[in-house]
C-alpha cells in the first residue's frame, strides 16, 4: 500500500451511524479503495432470550428486534407460528395486519427519507418528512395503541378492531400523507442540489444486487424484481393489487424514488384495504404448545424481506427461534457500493439501505487464522471476560 | 485618545460588535427554524434572544481539553487569531456614518486579505488537531477557498470600479452622495458576493469543512470549552462581517433617509444587514451540502465567468 493512502474508521461512534457499527476505509484523498465491514457491537442476546419465553411472551419480545419494523417482525412470527399451530387468522384480522403493516412502512419509508436528507445536509427536508410522519405515528397510536411497538397482532388475529370512526380518520391522514408524498417526490425530482449528491452515488448493479442477494428497495432500486408481498403472499396481499416499483438507475438517487413511489403505493394499499375491510370476527382462539415441528416465514418489512425460522419441540416455548433481518442481507452489495465513492459520499451511500444495526448483529466465535468456531456458555463468557478486566 | 480607547471597547467597538454578533446568530437561528417548521430558540430571554450568550457563557466554562497530540501554539493561536482578525475586519466596516473606524486607500484589498487569512486559520486549526476528521475538514476548508477566493474577489471589485476608488469607506461614501447603491450596476456581483460568502461563512450548502454526517464537526472537532467558545464567536462575528460587507459595497452601508443625523445612519445599517442575514439563512434551509469536487468545479464553470461578464459589463457601461 502507498503512502498516499490511509485510513479512515467511520464507527462504531460517528454521527452518520445512527448504531454502533465499524466501517475502515482506505481513502485516497477522498476516494475510498476499500471497505472493511466490522459487526458485532450490539448483539443483544434476543435469539437465545426466545428460548426462555412462551410463544405469547414472544409475541412482545419479537416486537424489540426492532422498534421501527415492529409490526414486520411481529407478522412474521404470527405467520410463522400460526401454521405449526393450525389456526389461521380470519379475514378481518387479516386486513387489518396489512393496514398497520402498510403505515408501518410509511412510517419507516418517511423517516428514512428525512435520514437520507439529513445524510446530504438537506436538513429542511428532514424536518419536514419527520413532521409528516407523525401522522401516520398518530393513526398507529389510534389503530394499535402505540405509537411505536404496536403489539398490533395476537397468534391467531389482531389485538383491536378497527371502528368506523377509526377508518375516517385513516383515510384522512392518508388522503393527506398522499398529498405530502407527491410533493416530496416533486421536490426530489427538481431539487438540484440533491440530484447532485444521489445520481450515479453508491452504484449496485442489477447483475451485482441479484449475485449478493441484495434485499427490499436496495434490490427494487437496482432493478431487481424481488417483494415477498407479490412473491409469496401473506395476510391480505393476494387479494390487493398494488404495483412493484424498480427503478433501474441502480444509484442513490433510485433508492429515494423507490421508496417515494412505495409511499404512495403503501397509501393506495390502505385505502383498498379500508374498502373492501371483511366484516367477522378479529381472532381466534390458539392452542397453547406447539407439537415438534419447524417452519420458515417470510415477509416484506420496509427494509426488504425479514426471515423467521422457528423450532419447536411439543411445549409452550420454542426450542429455536431464529431472526434474520432485513439489512443483514444488504451487507454484502454495501461494501460493493462504497468502494470507488468519495468519503463525502459515505453517509448517503450507507443510509441508503436504511440500515437497522441492532436487528442485524449476532455474535459468532470464529478465529480468524484457522478458520475454527466454537459455541461458548454464559459462564465462559463470564470467564472469558474476568480474565480481561471485565467486572 | 481615551475617547478612540473607549470607542474601540464599546461604540463602534468590540461590545457593540460582540452584541450584534450575538443577535445575528439568534435572528439566523430562529428564521431557519421557522422555515424548517421547528421552533428554534424559545427559553432563555424574550422569544430566546439570549440564547447564543447562554451558549457562549456555558462555552466558556466548560472543562477545555487539549489532546496529546495536538500542534499546540497553533492549536490555542487559531481561535484568538480568528476572532481578532474577524473583529479587525470589521472596523473597516462603516456602521455609525459613511466612514469607517478605520479606513485608508486601499482598505478593500486588505479586506479580502483577512477574508483569505480566515479561511487559512481553519486549515491551520485542522492541520494542528491532527485528528483524522479535522485534517479533512481543514483540507477541504483550503480547498474550497480555491474555489470561491477569485469569484468573491472579482465581485468586490464591480462596485470599486463604479465608486473609483478601492477604499470600503469611500465606496459607501460614493453610494451615499449619488445616492446610487451599487447593486444596481452590480447584480450579478451581488448574487456571486452572496454566494461566495456563504461558502465563507461555511454554511449550507457549502458546509463541507464541518459536515457533521461526514466529518463529525470537521476542522473543529478536537476544540473545546474556551477555546470551542471563541470559534463560535468568531464564526458569529464573520456572520456580522459578510452582511456588512455586503450591506457597505452593494447596498449603500448607512446611507438612507436623514443618514446624516446620529443614529439615523446606523439604523439602516441595521436593516440592512437583517436583511442580508435573512437572505444568507434562506439559502441555508434550501438546499442540500454539495460534495467538495462539486463545489470547486461549480464555483470555477458558473461563478469566475459569470464575475467577469459583471466585470465586462462595468466597463462598458461606464467606460
Amino acid at each position: 500500500m502507498s503512502n498516499s493512502t490511509y485510513k479512515v474508521p467511520i464507527g462504531p461512534q460517528h454521527p452518520a451511524l445512527k448504531e454502533p457499527e465499524n466501517f475502515l476505509l482506505t481513502v485516497d484523498g477522498e476516494e475510498i479503495i476499500d471497505v472493511k465491514i466490522r459487526l458485532g457491537y450490539v448483539h443483544r442476546g434476543g435469539e437465545k432470550a426466545f428460548e426462555n419465553r412462551t410463544y405469547v411472551q414472544g409475541l412482545y419480545l419479537i416486537e424489540r428486534v426492532c422498534g421501527i419494523c415492529a409490526m414486520a417482525h411481529q407478522l412474521c412470527y404470527v405467520n410463522n407460528l400460526e401454521p405449526m399451530m393450525d389456526v389461521e387468522a380470519p379475514p378481518r384480522a387479516q386486513y387489518i395486519r396489512t393496514i398497520v403493516a402498510e403505515l408501518e412502512r410509511v412510517h419507516s419509508h418517511l423517516l428514512w427519507l428525512g435520514v437520507a436528507a439529513h445524510e446530504i445536509g438537506f436538513d429542511t427536508l428532514f424536518m419536514y418528512c419527520w413532521r409528516d410522519r407523525e401522522v401516520s405515528l398518530d393513526l398507529m397510536e389510534m389503530i394499535t395503541g402505540n405509537r411505536v411497538l404496536h403489539a398490533a397482532n395476537t397468534i391467531g388475529g389482531v389485538r383491536r378492531d378497527l371502528t368506523a370512526d377509526m377508518i375516517s380518520k385513516t383515510r384522512k391522514g392518508i388522503a393527506l400523507l398522499k398529498k405530502r408524498t407527491e410533493y416530496y417526490k416533486k421536490l426530489v425530482l427538481a431539487e438540484k442540489t440533491i440530484l447532485k449528491r444521489a445520481l450515479g452515488v453508491g452504484i449496485l448493479s442489477t447483475k451485482d444486487a441479484a449475485e449478493l442477494c441484495a434485499v427490499g428497495p436496495t434490490a427494487r432500486a437496482s432493478n431487481v424484481k424481488k417483494d415477498v408481498r407479490k412473491d409469496d403472499p401473506y395476510s391480505a396481499y393476494d387479494e390487493i393489487p398494488f404495483n412493484l416499483i424498480t427503478y433501474d438507475l441502480c444509484d442513490v438517487a433510485s433508492r429515494v424514488l423507490v421508496r417515494v413511489d412505495e409511499l404512495i403505493e403503501s397509501a393506495n394499499i390502505i385505502e383498498y384495504s379500508l374498502d373492501h375491510l371483511p366484516t367477522g370476527p378479529i381472532g381466534v382462539r390458539a392452542p397453547r404448545s406447539i407439537p415438534p415441528g419447524e417452519n420458515v416465514s417470510i415477509v416484506e418489512a420496509p427494509r426488504g424481506e425479514d426471515i423467521h425460522y422457528c423450532k419447536s419441540n411439543g411445549t409452550d416455548k420454542p426450542e429455536r427461534y431464529k431472526v434474520r433481518a432485513p439489512t443483514l442481507g444488504n451487507w454484502a452489495s454495501m461494501a460493493k457500493m462504497l468502494i470507488g465513492g468519495y468519503v463525502a459520499d459515505v453517509p448517503i451511500t450507507l443510509a441508503a439501505i436504511d440500515p437497522c444495526m441492532s436487528c442485524t448483529d449476532r455474535v459468532a466465535f470464529i478465529d480468524a487464522n484457522s478458520g475454527k468456531n466454537w459455541i461458548w456458555s454464559t459462564e465462559q463468557i463470564k470467564k472469558y471476560s474476568k480474565k480481561n478486566g471485565g467486572r | 485618545m481615551i475617547i478612540e480607547i473607549l470607542k474601540l471597547l464599546i461604540i463602534p467597538g468590540i461590545f457593540f460588535l460582540f452584541t450584534l454578533a450575538l443577535f445575528y446568530q439568534w435572528l439566523d437561528r430562529r428564521f431557519l427554524a421557522r422555515l424548517q417548521n421547528r421552533r428554534g430558540p424559545m427559553h432563555t430571554g424574550s422569544h430566546g434572544t439570549l440564547q447564543p450568550l447562554a451558549d457562549f457563557i456555558k462555552l466558556l466554562a466548560k472543562e477545555d481539553i487539549e489532546p496529546e497530540a495536538v500542534d499546540k501554539p497553533v492549536f490555542r493561536g487559531v481561535p484568538i487569531l480568528l476572532s481578532t482578525i474577524s473583529i479587525t475586519a470589521l472596523f473597516f466596516i462603516p456602521i455609525w456614518g459613511v466612514k469607517a473606524f478605520v479606513h485608508f486607500e486601499g482598505d478593500l484589498i486588505f479586506m479580502t486579505f483577512l477574508m483569505t487569512l480566515i479561511a487559512i486559520l481553519a486549515f491551520l486549526g485542522g492541520w494542528s488537531s491532527t485528528n483524522r476528521f479535522s485534517t479533512i475538514g481543514g483540507l477541504r476548508a483550503a480547498m474550497q477557498t480555491l474555489g470561491y477566493e477569485v469569484p468573491l474577489s472579482l465581485a468586490f471589485i464591480g462596485p470599486a470600479i463604479v465608486a473609483k476608488s478601492l477604499s470600503i469607506s469611500k465606496i459607501v461614501e460614493w453610494q451615499a452622495s449619488t445616492g446610487i447603491w451599487a447593486i444596481i450596476l452590480n447584480p450579478l456581483g451581488f448574487g456571486i458576493a452572496i454566494i461566495a460568502l456563504l461558502a465563507e461563512l461555511e454554511k449550507v450548502p457549502f458546509d463541507l469543512p464541518e459536515a457533521e454526517t461526514e466529518l463529525v464537526a470537521g476542522w473543529q472537532t478536537e476544540f473545546s470549552g474556551r477555546k470551542l467558545a471563541l470559534l463560535r464567536f468568531a464564526f458569529d462575528l464573520e456572520l456580522v462581517l459578510a452582511a456588512g460587507l455586503i450591506t457597505s459595497l452593494f447596498l449603500g452601508g448607512p446611507a438612507g433617509p436623514f443618514y446624516n443625523i446620529p443614529w439615523v445612519g446606523v439604523i439602516w445599517f441595521f436593516i440592512k444587514t437583517t436583511i442580508v442575514v435573512l437572505i444568507l439563512s434562506n439559502l441555508r434551509g434550501l438546499f442540500a451540502r454539495f460534495r467538495i469536487d462539486q463545489m470547486v468545479s461549480g464555483c470555477w464553470k458558473y461563478l469566475v465567468p459569470l464575475a467577469i461578464i459583471q466585470i465586462i459589463f462595468l466597463q462598458l457601461v461606464l467606460g
